[in-house]
């Protein structure tokens, strides 16, 4: 009868799109605002029918058409009636005015519960987090033990002692509610005492309690509404049920749960006695649900790697779509019909408008017109910072986007067929038999639950129809394959045994054990240890050659490049902004995206762990529903001028068969100028825009784009 | 793994220990001397000291305590004030009641609330807002009212099963699951919305793993990344959920067994509390203690078990 207060079963979070954009700059913890509690019609409706109900109920003694022990003999057992609204009880007592007049009692009650539960519990999760490990450890210990009790019974025993005194029993139910809530608000709070502006108050010799209260408390306030709202209704629930078995208020005072007990008494002969406060004591602890439900909605799902059967029936017809638009497969043969060429024309990939009702995303684009050739046996590398959309270019080959995103424009033609409109089932023909995939996170790649050899032999068996033995030694072969020496026992073991460079090699092997004619490969190696990273490189290097499988290389790193790609496609907020051969693109940068990527890695070397957001290119990759029509790296661009105000085409480059997407590519190869690395001093800047008078006009902005970046780039510094 | 389990059958006996002592204190924080209670109202002052002093209740709290104690683990529990029976058989023969309850419900909220959880986190959209409309509810509304709407709907409009009462196993298994039918499944509806809205977070969080996309990747079939690898990710907070539930159950019993008169170990806590009698009330809790540690302890053992991360450790 007591719930204890499961760390977060009750309403899980949506696989909304929003997860997909890249994550607004993040804070810690949560706090507290009212207009959240509107936010959805449950909540709102909740919100309304607790004010009504906390309102009607303290102005009970001025409206009630009756007094709670008026008995009306004409009326016994009645149901409602235009003098009782809601009918009578077996006295003939008016049940509206016994469900008003003992509102407000339960209410009250109920909220001691509230505070003592989630005030005991906070407190204690604030001073664990303060206090370090061992407090931490003792208070888990005990409210562990706490909540493995039955609380119902050990209430009941209280009451033995106590008798029926409800606010002190309420109290003492809120002390035993109270582990649970630690346990809600522990991990947050920890993660609010480790802020970086947490230590920083600390320097300054701010107290350990005023830290809790100044810094910790203020991120809790959403967790603790939410908590109080759910042990509001729980305090309600438990309230009725020990008054329902005869341990509520004295005789005569109604309270919600005795009355349903004295309906149960009548349930033969007058069932409708049941409804009235079943209903109004149900709506109430919907109501308080319904609040907490609403606020405790974790605002950045992440999104299901297996959409829905409903998201896939939606999906479907997304395709069909896609499908009825695009020109038919045949004549897509034509155009690239050679076999195993990936030719990828105008993909467009966008967040589903209709999507959860999520505010942010709605059919917002990811990856606009995108197009790319790769020939049989040759790597092609997708370049460009996070954000830019190249991992999402590079899961809709394997029609694996994630839910709440799909193709929503272009053709991805492989083999003489249109993957972009392929159903489910064709592209189950298609994964790990023609095209496989390796992800960035080899740990998390691999499933923790089974085997290294069940996941590696259920795939060589689904792939390639083979016997149980021919199976177990192909694993092996595959396992000795991608380097691993001891391939017999790896089999044996689940993931979480291994490390971060044998988990990839074993990744590789799950992808090879179909025999694929494509890898799609996201950011392989960037998740490894730096000596990881280079054999890993050299083997898929040796693998495609060996096998003489065609690789997509999605990468932000021109090191990676260098050493692995035929050609390179750079991507800058869903666009390919350059394109062309590696060699040229590398010697012979056009676009001033490229240029700004190679001054941040000037040699280009393999190992180089090259930051999210870099450091020669101020700013960050604008979020998507920001995307300009016009140039969309005018922004942070060095040469951004009145020009750069107009949609950009990609057009070729000259050199070779390279494709660029600015107006001033020619102008910059002519004037053969680089992208000035940040720590060169502002003036130069402006001397490179004096030489140009042409656009006098832009210096301001440039000047405010100068005089803006000193700050930023301290700001960058800071951490380091 | 070893260690762990001992460390846990220590965490369980500490458990059961503070209970212990709780309910000692609890009890003699109750009303009324144990000779007044016994003997009733109108005894006289010198009857009520002679059953106190023979009860040793003028001894110190300790003394009182540890020979309390000491015959408790015997597994006796000293004598009833009320009806001067021992607690001990009292109590087993309520045990039962109580565990076919407990144990009924649970299985059915797990079984129900896994199918349920299941299918709203695999098929989404309508049947996903449903179901959680439906949990939604079922968690609002009170055991005890949806308990009376069922004896309303399935023992007086259409008489299929027997209202109240409970008949023992031994007697007719037939009858003892007709019996226990209306009381389970009232305390199932709550516990299987649990269960299912923790069924379906865990699910659509299995979902969420990089390895699913891993396993897409190599054409594995849908019907086996749900039914075997996400359920089987998802297993882990399952089972700890159900082990929640099952302490709730376990509590919820006592309205279950008011509201159908099943003499079960709730009813006993009812009516110990409500007379007064002390060493029925430390017996009732000490002995519920016990199977809710237990319980919790098995299921415990049983997520560590299906953790590959524990089990090799
Ligand atoms: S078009 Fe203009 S703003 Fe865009 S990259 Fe080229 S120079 Fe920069």
């Amino acid at each position: 009868m007591i719930p204890n207060v499961a760390p977060a079963p009750a309403d899980s979070p949506d696989p909304t799109s929003a997860a997909l954009l890249p994550p607004a700059p993040a804070r810690a913890g949560r706090r507290f605002s009212v207009a959240k509690l509107f936010t959805s019609p449950a909540s709102t409706a909740g919100v309304i029918w607790l004010a009504a109900i906390v309102l009607a109920s303290l102005t009970a003694p001025l409206w009630l058409p009756f007094k709670t022990e008026d008995q009306d003999f004409t009326a016994v057992l009645s149901g409602p009636s235009a003098a009782h609204w809601l009918g009578t009880d077996e006295l003939g007592r008016d049940l509206l005015s016994r469900i008003f007049a003992s509102a407000a009692g339960t209410l009250g009650t109920s909220m001691i519960t509230v505070i003592v539960a989630v005030g005991l519990g906070t407190l204690l999760a604030m001073l664990a987090a303060a206090a370090g490990e061992r407090v931490e450890a003792g208070i888990s210990r005990v409210t562990e033990i706490m909540m493995s009790l039955p609380g119902t019974v050990i209430i009941l025993a209280v009451i033995g002692a106590v008798g029926t005194n409800i606010p002190l029993v309420m109290a003492i139910l809120g002390v035993l509610i109270s582990a649970g809530i630690y346990r809600v608000m522990l991990g947050q709070a920890k993660s609010l005492q480790s802020q970086l502006y947490v230590d920083a108050a600390k320097v300054d010799g701010v107290s350990a309690v005023g830290i809790s209260l100044r810094h910790v408390l203020p991120g809790l306030t959403n967790t603790i509404v939410v908590q109080a709202a759910l042990i509001f209704a729980v305090g309600m629930l438990i309230q009725a049920g020990l008054a329902f078995i005869g341990f509520g208020p004295p005789i005569p005072e109604p309270s919600w749960g005795g009355m349903i007990q004295g309906a149960s008494q009548h349930v033969y002969d007058a069932p409708w006695l049941m409804v009235p406060t079943g209903a109004v004591l149900a709506l109430t602890v919907l109501a308080a649900n319904a609040i907490g439900n609403a606020l405790g909605k974790a605002p950045n799902a992440t999104a299901s790697h297996l959409p829905s059967a409903a998201a896939r029936r939606q999906r479907a017809k997304a395709v069909a779509a896609i499908a009825a638009a695009a020109p038919t497969a045949s004549s897509g043969e034509d155009e690239a019909g050679s076999k195993d060429t990936l030719s990828v024309r105008n993909l467009s990939v966008g967040v589903d408008s209709a999507g959860t009702g999520a505010d942010t995303g709605n059919g917002v684009r990811l990856v606009t017109d995108v197009s790319f050739d790769v020939e049989p046996g040759t790597v092609l590398g997708l370049v460009g910072e996070s954000g830019c959309g190249k991992t999402m270019t590079a899961l809709s080959l394997l029609g694996l986007l994630p839910s709440g995103v799909s193709v929503t424009g272009g053709q991805i033609l492989w083999n003489g067929r249109n993957l972009a409109a392929a159903t489910d089932k064709d592209m189950e023909g298609i994964r790990g038999r023609e095209i496989a995939l390796i992800s960035q996170e080899p740990m998390r790649a691999l499933d923790p639950m089974f085997t290294v050899g069940y996941q590696l032999t259920a795939a060589i068996r689904r792939l390639r129809r083979t016997g149980r033995a021919e199976t177990k030694a192909e694993a092996l072969n595959l396992l000795e394959k991608v380097g691993i020496v001891d391939a017999a026992r790896i089999l044996t073991v689940y993931p979480h045994q291994i490390s971060g460079g044998m988990a990839q090699r074993v990744a590789i092997a799950l992808a090879l054990s179909g025999r694929p004619r494509l890898l799609v490969a996201d950011e392989p190696t960037t998740a490894l240890d730096v000596t990881v990273q280079a054999e890993i490189l050299s083997l898929l290097r040796s693998l495609a050659k060996e096998t003489g499988m065609s690789v997509v290389m999605v990468t932000h790193d021109l090191g990676v490049v260098a050493d692995l790609c035929d050609r390179v496609a750079v991507m800058y907020a869903g666009q390919i902004v350059e394109n062309g051969r590696t060699d040229s693109i590398l010697d012979n940068p056009r676009h001033p995206y490229t240029l700004a990527l190679l001054a941040a890695d000037p040699h280009a070397t393999s190992a180089a762990d090259m930051p999210e957001r870099l450091a020669t290119i101020s700013g960050q990759v604008p979020q998507p529903k920001d995307w300009p029509t016009t140039c969309r790296f005018a922004a942070r661009c060095q040469f951004a001028g009145s020009a750069c105000m107009v949609p950009v085409p990609l057009v070729p480059s000259g050199t070779g068969e390279g494709l660029v997407r600015c107006v001033k590519a020619d102008e910059l190869a002519v004037e053969g100028l680089d992208w000035v690395a940040t720590d060169v001093p502002t003036h130069r800047i402006l001397d490179l825009v004096e030489t140009r008078p042409a656009e006098a006009r832009t210096t301001e902005i440039r000047t405010a784009h100068v005089e803006a970046r000193p700050a930023e780039r301290t700001a960058e510094k800071d951490p380091a | 793994m070893a260690l762990f389990i001992a460390k846990r059958l220590l965490m369980a006996l500490a458990t059961v220990l503070v209970v212990a002592v709780l309910a000692f204190l609890l009890v003699h924080a109750m009303p009324g001397s144990p000779g007044a209670v016994s003997l009733g109202a109108g005894a006289s002052q010198e009857a009520i000291d002679e059953v106190n002093q023979r009860l040793g209740w003028s001894d110190s709290l300790p003394v009182q305590f540890f020979r309390w104690l000491g015959a408790a683990v015997q597994g006796d529990f000293g004598i009833s004030l009320i009806d001067g029976r021992s607690v001990s058989a009292d109590l087993a023969g309520r045990l039962p009641v109580t565990a076919s309850l407990a144990a009924g419900a649970t299985v059915l909220s797990a079984v129900l609330g896994i199918a349920l959880g299941v299918t709203a986190a695999v098929r989404g959209g309508v049947v996903d807002r449903i179901i959680g409309g439906v949990a939604g509810m079922a968690v609002a509304l009170p055991a005890f009212w949806i308990g009376i709407i069922f004896v309303y709907l399935l023992a007086v409009q259409s008489p299929i099963f027997p209202a109240t009462g409970y008949v023992p196993f031994e007697v007719s298994p037939r009858d003892w699951a007709l019996s226990l039918a209306l009381p389970v499944i009232t305390l199932a509806v709550g516990g299987a919305a649990f269960i299912a809205r923790q069924t379906r977070a865990s699910m659509l969080e299995a979902l969420q793993q990089e390895h699913i996309r891993t396993l897409r990747a190599t054409a594995t079939p849908t019907w086996k990344i749900l039914y075997v690898h996400a359920l089987r990710y998802a297993s882990l907070p399952i089972v700890a959920g159900i082990a929640l539930q099952f302490i709730q159950l376990f509590g919820g019993s006592v309205i279950a067994e008011q509201l159908f008169a099943m003499p079960g170990l709730g009813q006993a806590v009812q009516n110990s509390v409500s007379t007064h009698d002390a060493p029925s009330v430390q017996g009732v809790v000490v002995i519920a203690t016990v199977v809710v540690v237990a319980v919790n302890l098995v299921l415990e053992l049983a997520t560590k078990f299906l953790d590959p991360k524990l089990r090799a450790s």
